[in-house]
């Protein structure tokens, strides 16, 4: 039975937010930026929160101190039922998957977690690389593209969901690293009231950690604006013509037969 | 002269109190009498025991005014329409009256009958119990004020009003037994899996009114029988009604010996009855006649433009108990008479949602009874499976299982509940109450949670970055002052809709061209305004409201202007009515005010456009703030044919968006309140359908397009009629100087 999750999350930019290019033009401009919790991982707290519901495990929120705003995001994890959260410093800031993977490993070493939820990828890591880098550091069996953790004794059972709808169910003996494509239930709501609440009781704990190792890295040369790919094609006619119409280019793509 | 003449005859001008009655009679009514008085005073007791479990109201002042004959003006100030009644509104029943003229003198009687009634009851036991007694004892032989000229003022009133008394039950009766108007009807608008029966709360009814109907009639007949008995002397005829009974007796050939045994027993009989509806009156709908009285004199519309606070406790939002609710709340409970007025205006219950205001008071109502001991005998609804009003005990949810969820999130805040109960009842702030409980335990529409955290996160609905809130004013070829950076003398506080929909922009553009043109000194917060939160807070989402109010409000304070207008009536209503105690007071004017203003004084130039067309009044410009006539004193100026919908004014009917409706799903309705909205002025023959909300602008268009009429009714905002009629120049002043 898992006593102790531990999440770590990140700040990401919010995507409604234009986004501009550095004048190197090989990061984005995060000056202005409105950052938020990655997506992904507020469906691992969720997840980690629907196991605390079911057997009390205790639930940590872990965010990087010099992710931008992150101390809202971990109020509204306290806030959200999490049991504490912990900001680790000593990262140097960098926003390479590789480092924060380092970081936080730096700390579950330290603090060590029976169970580590995390998001599986992020806008700014479509790679998924986080949770199998974090599981290679500590040397723990890791499963990723998860859509349901339950506990299962002194193991979880756990739904990895493959392409096309299939899914299949694995036992992960604890400790493990998962990464979380979705929680069985929409992330829940914080009351804002809530949020204040915890932010005027304070609580975050700051950790300094020592990361790990990092191993050889990339290195950014240029980053390029989205291209606009193609352009929607109004589809003109009373409703039977434009029924055909849908028709004849779902055939054309292979999607319907007849 | 006329007790000279009285006396000259020889006859005791009075009755016999207690005629035939007998000291052991006697002794056993005082015995009865003494013991209904004391179910009477422990029936009252517990309610008010009840009362007392809630918390403080804040009501006294209300009260204390009300009873000096003061009402306080309305929250939009000026507007003529008090927020509270007076003890004139309860003597002169006038707000039972309102749209049923014959209801309203129906109850105007049996009001002022029973109070007669009760008066003259009053005046016989000072008469009988005290002056006699304390004659006998003082000046040693028994004295008495109940005869004479004294005696014929009286029976004449008391005969005569306990006739419009009598009357005017047989009305009721027949109005509810015959003609049945459909808003007495007690079909729920939500109904429980395994059924319900509500056969006990018609019984209550009938018990209530054939009670009342018993006493009336025995007591015309005991006057009858007595006056027989009397032998008809000539004074009786200050007794008309009870003489005629009288008269019809002795054509029946009853003489007066005769009718002494049957004077006895109607006596008894009438007693009887009296005294059983004195016991009964805390257990049933008869309470009413007390506590409608309290109820009307403490309410306060104002609470719904302006919401009460939450629950003061720490780590709870939100009703979740009876103490949670304030005396006034629980005491709306039990001023509920179910005429079904607000049933029957309710948008929600008419689009086919599961609330209806009343029998959300009547639920709230049965289980704070049951929580509270349970006092009412029959006015109860009973349900096989115990659930809603039934469930009580640890771990009932009050928002939730006692009023379901989806009823709660039915409302769309409209305040036509509260506007036409004839009592006083504040429905709106307690539903919203019962929200912030299911905010708390974070339970709502996905779509509402999302709108939420957009609202958070970028301080708009729409998730739009924040700093795109004015992008709208790229399509002007004019500069509009930042008043954060410049003054002006108005600051138009723009609103989410009017922003960032794309539908809207254009309104707002032509807009700014008319108020330019009109030479009107204005400015925005460009990306310094957020939502203003009206609808956040009627979500029940209060700390999201605190934040985005504190957002605008330091915003507003480092702006230079003088007065604000928006261009949305939610926007404005808290504005108006909620920012001022979160510290920023100012003066706030709807789009239209600023546009009457202009067109009346010839700041702007127009031609008539003599359309015809229909204007929809917003709930929240009407009923909340009562702005009424300057979109009219606009359409005027513009020589457009105003034909009115039947629900018009402060009666509007709402358009289903209001109280965050906007954000969730309204696929469950049998029928939109916009596309109910939309029918009504369809059968109007007019070709425009005029507004003056921005979400009603998106509301009505699409009402108008999925009820077939978009291409007969054009939906539009008032400010493109404005633009419109300025886009051609005016005729030449000399044309109109005429007569």
């Amino acid at each position: 039975m898992p006593v102790r999750i531990v999440v770590p999350v990140k700040a990401v930019p919010d995507l409604v937010e234009e986004i501009e290019l550095t004048p190197d033009e090989t990061d984005i401009d995060r000056e202005f930026l409105k950052f938020v919790l990655n997506e992904w991982d507020a469906q691992a707290l969720e997840e980690a929160l629907l196991v605390k519901d079911a057997t009390g495990a205790e639930v940590v929120v872990v965010g990087l101190h010099e992710d931008p705003d992150i101390d809202q995001a971990l109020y509204t994890a306290i806030a959200k039922g999490a049991d504490s959260a912990v900001k680790i410093s000593g990262g140097e800031g960098s926003t390479r998957t590789s480092d924060r993977a380092a970081v936080f490993a730096g700390y579950l070493s330290a603090e060590p977690a029976d169970l580590v939820l995390t998001g599986v990828q992020a806008a700014d890591d479509l790679d998924g690389q986080l949770p199998p880098m974090l599981a290679a550091h500590l040397g723990l069996p890791h499963v990723s593209v998860v859509v349901g953790v339950q506990a299962n004794g002194n193991a979880v059972t756990i739904r990895q969901e493959f392409a096309g709808g299939r899914s299949h169910e694995l036992e992960v003996s604890l400790p493990a690293v998962v990464g979380v494509q979705a929680a069985r239930q929409a992330p829940r709501y914080a009351p804002i009231s809530r949020i204040r609440q915890a932010m005027q009781a304070g609580g975050l704990r700051e950790v300094d950690a020592s990361p790990g190792t990092t191993g050889p890295s990339l290195t950014v040369r240029r980053m390029y604006r989205p291209e606009a790919a193609g352009h929607a094609e109004m589809l003109t006619g009373n409703a039977d013509e434009v029924a055909a119409k849908i028709a004849d280019l779902l055939r054309g793509r292979g999607l319907m037969k007849g | 002269m006329l007790a000279d003449k009285l006396v000259a005859a020889g006859i005791p001008v009075t009755r016999v109190v207690f005629q035939d009655i007998g000291p052991v009679g006697k002794a056993i009514f005082y015995a009865a009498a003494t013991v209904s008085i004391a179910v009477f005073c422990w029936g009252m007791w517990l309610r008010i025991r009840k009362y007392r479990r809630g918390r403080p109201a804040g009501r006294w002042p209300t009260v204390r005014q009300a009873l000096a004959g003061r009402s306080r003006a309305g929250s939009a100030g000026g507007i003529g329409r008090p927020d509270t009644a007076t003890i004139g509104t309860l003597a002169s029943n006038k707000t039972i009256g309102r749209g049923d003229r014959a209801l309203g003198i129906a109850h105007f009687f049996i009001f002022w009958g029973f109070i007669v009634a009760f008066a003259a009851t009053v005046i016989l036991t000072i008469d009988v119990d005290i002056v006699r007694n304390l004659s006998r004892l003082i000046v040693g032989h028994e004295d008495s004020f109940f005869h004479g000229p004294f005696f014929l003022v009286y029976t004449f009133t008391v005969d005569t009003m306990g006739f419009a008394f009598l009357l005017s039950l047989i009305y009721m009766a027949l109005r509810r037994g015959v003609r049945r108007p459909w808003r007495l009807g007690y079909a729920r608008a939500h109904q429980p899996e395994a059924g319900y029966s509500r056969k006990r709360l018609v019984a209550g009814d009938w018990v209530f009114l054939g009670l009342l109907l018993a006493i009336l009639v025995t007591a015309y007949l005991l006057t009858g029988l007595r006056i027989l008995t009397q032998g008809m002397p000539w004074f009786t005829l200050f007794t008309p009604f009870g003489r005629l009974v009288a008269e019809m007796f002795a054509a029946f050939g009853m003489s007066p010996a005769g009718a002494v045994t049957a004077h006895t027993i109607m006596w008894w009989i009438h007693a009887s009855l009296a005294l059983t509806f004195v016991a009964y009156i805390p257990f049933s709908k008869a309470m009413h006649m007390l506590l409608d009285m309290a109820n009307l004199l403490a309410t306060d519309r104002g609470t719904t433009p302006n919401l009460p606070a939450p629950v003061p406790a720490q780590g709870q939002a939100g009703y979740q108990q009876l103490s949670d609710f304030t005396w006034k709340e629980l005491l709306d409970l039990d001023a509920c008479t179910k005429c079904g007025r607000c049933h029957e205006v309710c948008p929600a219950r008419t689009a086919g949602a599961p609330l209806s205001p009343r029998d959300l008071i009547l639920d709230l109502r049965q289980w704070a009874d049951a929580s509270s001991g349970g006092h009412t005998l029959l006015d109860r609804e009973q349900r096989p499976d115990r659930t809603g009003p039934l469930a009580v005990g640890a771990g009932t949810r009050i928002a939730g299982d006692v009023v379901a969820e989806r009823t709660l999130w039915s409302c769309t805040t409209c305040m036509h509940c509260v506007e036409v109960c004839p009592v006083g009842i504040e429905h709106v702030p307690t539903i919203v109450q019962l929200r912030r409980s299911l905010v708390d335990e974070g339970t709502m529409d996905p779509t509402l949670q999302t709108a939420l955290q957009n609202l958070a996160t970028q301080g708009n609905s729409f998730g739009k970055s924040a700093r795109m809130r004015a992008r709208w004013v790229k399509g002007l070829d004019f500069q509009i002052p930042d008043a954060r950076k410049e003054p002006v003398k108005y600051l138009w506080f723009v609103g989410d809709f009017a922003s960032f929909d794309d539908r809207l922009q254009e309104n707002s553009r032509a807009l700014a061209r008319i108020l330019t043109a009109g030479g009107v000194d204005f400015g925005l917060l460009y990306d310094g305004e957020r939502n203003a939160g009206n609808d956040v807070r009627r979500v029940g989402e209060e700390g999201l409201f605190e934040m985005l109010a504190e957002h605008n409000i330091e915003t507003l304070r480092e702006a230079q202007f003088e007065e604000i207008f928006t261009t949305d009536p939610h926007s404005l209503n808290t504005l108006r009515n909620e920012y001022p105690e979160r510290g920023a007071s100012y003066k706030v004017w709807h789009y239209t005010e600023l546009l009457a203003h202009l067109l009346e004084t010839g700041a702007i130039q127009v031609r008539p456009l003599g359309y015809k067309v229909t204007y929809h009044d917003p709930c929240y410009l009407a009923r909340y703030n009562g702005v009424t006539e300057a979109p009219r004193r606009v359409l005027r100026a513009l020589g457009c044919e105003l034909v009115e919908m039947p629900r018009n004014g402060v009666n509007t009917f709402c358009c289903g968006a209001g109280g965050g409706r906007i954000w969730m799903d309204d696929s469950y309705l049998a029928e939109r309140p916009s596309e109910n909205r939309i029918a009504e002025a369809a059968a109007l023959n007019v070709s425009q359908f005029i507004v003056a909300c921005p979400k009603d602008v998106t509301m009505y268009s699409d009402a108008a397009k999925t009820t077939g009429h978009d291409g007969t009714l054009a939906v539009r905002d008032i400010t493109l009629l404005v633009a419109e009629a300025m886009a051609h120049p005016a005729e030449p002043l000399a044309a109109q100087v005429t007569a």
